[in-house]
């Protein structure tokens, strides 16, 4: 994935949309401000200054999907761990909560369900079908909408034909606006998403780890500079 | 089980009565394993036994505990193999982190080999009768003869005496 | 001075046999305690892990504290009763029996805490490595699993240590005590007799357990710490925690045993075999802990501070300057200013200022476990998941339910078996003789018998001894 932080704005429409498609449960005002507010995709804000010199730059934070994630092996039941195709999986039914990945992950993109989620009459009819409903004590994250990954690969498989670049979007890069997001394949050097990574611009969040995040962020100027960014 | 034996405060005494009736033992018609001592603690210093050091425990001990390693190297190693999983861009077999378990594994093989065989040799648990006295508890150490034949009952006893004991009982 | 064998037995025996009102009243707390905390875990299970006080990102505070401090007061029982043993410290001998109960209590209530801390607890099997029909087996990478493995070893190891011994003076209990007591003492001493094969296999058992337990203890603490160093976030990963919290481990060890002595030194009088010379030798002890402790605590900082790295010196100042700096300087305090004159001056190191120094330690090295997890997970390297946590009554019930636990399994022991083990206490009561005797091999046909030699050969003699 690719995320332009010239272009966003900030507007966080990825984050409903994240919450819509993946079924995630609303915490509330008060287990928000308990600090329990689930938002697999957050929109980072910061901020110099006052009105009307104010600096101002927002960064779409999401599970990094790193090819050296820390919070795989540390799982003792194997609910975190890389798919073949290069995805960090979790899987709700073998976590046991112990939450270890969440402590090993740098970038704190990892949840915990710490009450069952519930969802009132009759919003409990706009659930996505295509995605479980976690129960309590287990841990979830993004998962680039894998739901919408599987779907696409069927479809292209049943009409035996290789997937097209920018033939599916997970739900944040599609509700994106500004189009700040771009996603695709990173193995296919033709792809926009490999494209837009070779630039200049490219960087990776805490890539000084070694955690190889997947996610690469544009920017022009860094924060640092105290330049507009 | 009948059998005669002394109670003795002084241990010097004790390995006196000992040696008396190893020394004279055949000759009454007793065997090695009918002399019995009984103590409340270990008289190390003092030989009341003939098998004093002979012992495989330690050998057995390192024996389990490369048991236990050997079981550790193939457990790691065949469960990592059975469902491969990657994650973190480890390889699947991580002899590194497999070697912290077969380390555990190796010293809980040590340490249950150790405690089987003090069971087998020590002879534990004993359900059936044998020759005690509650007067060791009180520092006394018990020397005695398990079914002595009849005819050396006279001779036994004086021994027994002659090594210092204040009483001769039966059991 | 000297007791004598009988003495011993009837001072050890006599409050295993016999109790008192006060002791009722405290099964009677440490038990409501423990009721306490099977009510508030109910209610957890029932409600799920929110009725605590975790948040994101700090998603472990008292529960892995907890852990972390009970796994670490199980070293008691390994310092003092395996290197003292292998060092054969006569002094060692009153204390090795309470030292290697805290050992298995404490143990085992660390074991169980990380059951109670799961997400979906009734699904703990999952981490034990067994053929499954999920067709995966627990991921062996993952710290957790060292700390399966690690804490099953130790736990049966030290269970193993602190029940051997008991043996013989469980066999003195059955021939000393009357009715049912008798029967438990027949089944628990396994039909023990005492004679010289017996005593000799069970030594050289005991000693191999004590070189065998060493090693285990050393490596529980590391691996637990290694929860924390294995992950890349700031402050946790570092290679100092192993050594660092065996240190801490065998410091809060060493100060709890200390309180287990002085308790029972007055519950279960027992002034004369638990003496003002044990608490001056384990105050030294502690002493020596007390600065090592100061040592690495010293020397993770400096280098944290040096280095000035951006995400750790966030964690740093708010354990030295900001929000946790109340509680942290209380640790230092709790850890080395009040423990140091009490100790090193020889005057003030008596069993009251032992004592007083093993509490605040005690305190403080929970303090420690507290601000090496909390702090870390309120401050990772994105300033925007920063966060804070407080303490729900949910938390703060099992804490106390786990003090209950070992106080009521502790009192529970004392009345099993005699908390001073009896035949090591007479068999160092007992001077060795001079001549070392050597066994007259049987005589099968009693030939020398009859030639009239009475005695055995004078020996050489062992001025060692």
């Amino acid at each position: 994935m690719v995320i332009d932080l010239d272009r966003c704005t900030g507007c966080e429409a990825c984050v409903v949309a994240c919450h819509a498609e993946n079924n995630i449960g609303t915490a509330g005002p008060d287990q928000a401000a308990r600090g329990r507010a689930m938002h697999w995709i957050r929109v980072e804000r910061y901020w110099e200054g006052e009105f009307p010199n104010a600096r101002i730059r927002f960064q779409p934070v999401l599970c990094q999907q790193c090819d050296d994630a820390p919070c795989e092996p540390v799982c003792p039941t194997y609910a975190s761990y890389h798919t073949p195709e290069g995805l960090n999986a979790q899987v709700y039914n073998r976590c046991i909560g112990t939450r270890f990945c969440a402590n090993a992950c740098p970038y704190t993109v990892r949840f915990l369900n710490f009450y069952n989620p519930q969802w009132d009459k009759p919003l409990h009819l706009q659930l996505n079908p295509d995605v479980s409903v976690r129960s309590v004590g287990i841990m979830e994250k993004c998962t680039f909408c894998v739901q919408r990954i599987r779907s696409a690969e069927i479809q292209a498989e049943g009409e035996k034909r290789e997937l097209k670049d920018g033939e599916f979007n997970p739900a944040c890069v599609q509700s994106c606006a500004p189009r700040a997001m771009v996603f695709g394949d990173l193995n296919d050097p033709n792809s926009e998403v490999s494209r837009l990574a070779r630039s200049g611009r490219a960087t990776k969040l805490l890539g000084e780890l070694g955690t190889k995040p997947n996610v690469n962020y544009l920017q022009r100027e860094s924060w640092e500079n105290g330049k507009n960014g | 089980m009948k059998a005669l034996y002394a109670l003795y405060s002084d241990p010097d005494a004790a390995q006196r009565a000992v040696n008396a009736l190893r020394l004279s033992g055949g000759s009454l018609g007793i065997g090695e394993r009918q002399i019995v001592v009984v103590t409340a603690e270990p008289f190390d210093g003092y030989d009341f036994s003939d098998e004093h050091s002979r012992t495989r425990i330690f050998l057995l001990a390192s024996l389990g505990g490369v048991v236990g390693a050997l079981f550790g190297l193939w457990f790691t190693r065949f469960t990592q193999l059975a469902y491969p999983l990657p994650t973190g861009g480890m390889p699947v077999v991580t002899s590194w982190t497999n070697g912290i378990i077969i380390y555990e594994l190796t010293m809980l093989g040590a340490i249950a080999t150790t405690l089987i065989t003090l069971l087998i040799t020590a002879g534990l648990p004993h359900f059936g009768e044998q020759l005690s006295d509650p007067e060791i508890w009180h520092g006394k150490i018990l020397v005695g003869v398990t079914n002595p034949p009849d005819r050396a009952r006279l001779e036994l006893e004086s021994q027994l005496r002659q090594a210092g004991a204040a009483e001769v009982k039966t059991a | 001075m000297a007791k004598t064998a009988e003495q011993i037995r009837a001072d050890l025996l006599r409050p295993v046999f016999r109790s008192g009102p006060a002791y009722w009243l405290a099964v009677g707390v440490s038990g409501s305690m423990v009721l306490a905390g099977v009510f508030a875990f109910s209610y957890q299970v029932y409600h799920g892990l929110g009725v605590w006080g975790l948040n994101w990102p700090v998603f472990w505070a008292f529960d892995i504290t907890n852990f972390v401090f009970w796994i670490g007061i199980s070293h008691a029982g390994t310092l003092i009763s395996a290197i003292l043993r292998l060092a054969n410290a006569g002094w060692r001998r009153p204390v090795t029996r309470c030292a290697e109960a805290i050992t298995v209590f404490a143990l085992s209530i660390g074991a169980i805490i990380p059951i109670c801390h799961l997400g979906r607890p009734w699904l703990f099997f999952w981490l034990v490595p067994y053929p499954s029909e999920r067709h995966i087996w627990p991921n062996f990478r993952s710290p957790l699993l060292w700390d399966f493995f690690a804490i099953l070893t130790y736990l049966t190891g030290s269970t193993i240590f602190l029940f051997l011994p008991i043996i013989p003076d469980a066999a003195a209990a059955r021939d000393l005590a009357h009715g049912w007591r008798k029967k438990l003492y027949a089944l628990l001493s396994l039909g023990w007799q005492g004679n010289p094969k017996q005593w000799h296999r069970l030594e050289s058992a005991m000693h191999i357990m004590a070189i065998a337990i060493i090693p285990v203890a050393v490596s529980v603490h590391t691996i637990v710490s290694w929860d924390f160093a294995m992950t890349p976030v700031p402050m946790w990963h570092s290679t100092i925690f192993g050594p660092y919290f065996v240190c801490g481990a065998i410091f809060s060890g060493v100060a709890a045993l200390i309180l287990a002595m002085a308790l029972l030194r007055k519950f279960l009088h027992l002034e004369e075999y638990l003496e003002p010379i044990h608490f001056d030798h384990m105050g030294k002890l502690l002493l020596t802990m007390s600065l090592l402790w100061f040592y690495f605590t010293f020397a993770e900082r400096l280098t944290t501070w040096y280095g000035n790295d951006v995400a750790e010196m966030s964690v740093f100042w708010s354990s030295i300057r900001q929000n946790f700096a109340p509680l942290f300087w209380t640790m230092v305090t709790c850890n080395l200013i009040i423990p140091f004159p009490l100790l090193a001056i020889k005057r003030f190191r008596t069993i009251t200022g032992t004592v007083i120094a093993s509490s605040t330690i005690v305190v403080g090295m929970w303090i420690e476990r507290f601000l090496i997890i909390v702090p870390t997970l309120e401050h990772k390297f994105l300033p925007y998941s920063w966060g804070t946590y407080r303490p729900t009554w949910v938390e703060i019930t099992l804490m106390v339910a786990g003090f209950g636990m070992m106080a009521l399994l502790y009192l529970l022991f004392s009345k099993l078996v005699p908390m001073i083990s009896m035949w090591e206490l007479e068999a160092g009561v007992r001077k060795a003789p001079i001549y070392r005797h050597q066994a007259v091999a049987f005589e099968p046909s009693g030939a020398r018998a009859r030639a009239g030699v009475r005695e055995a050969e004078p020996l050489a003699t062992d001025l060692s001894r």
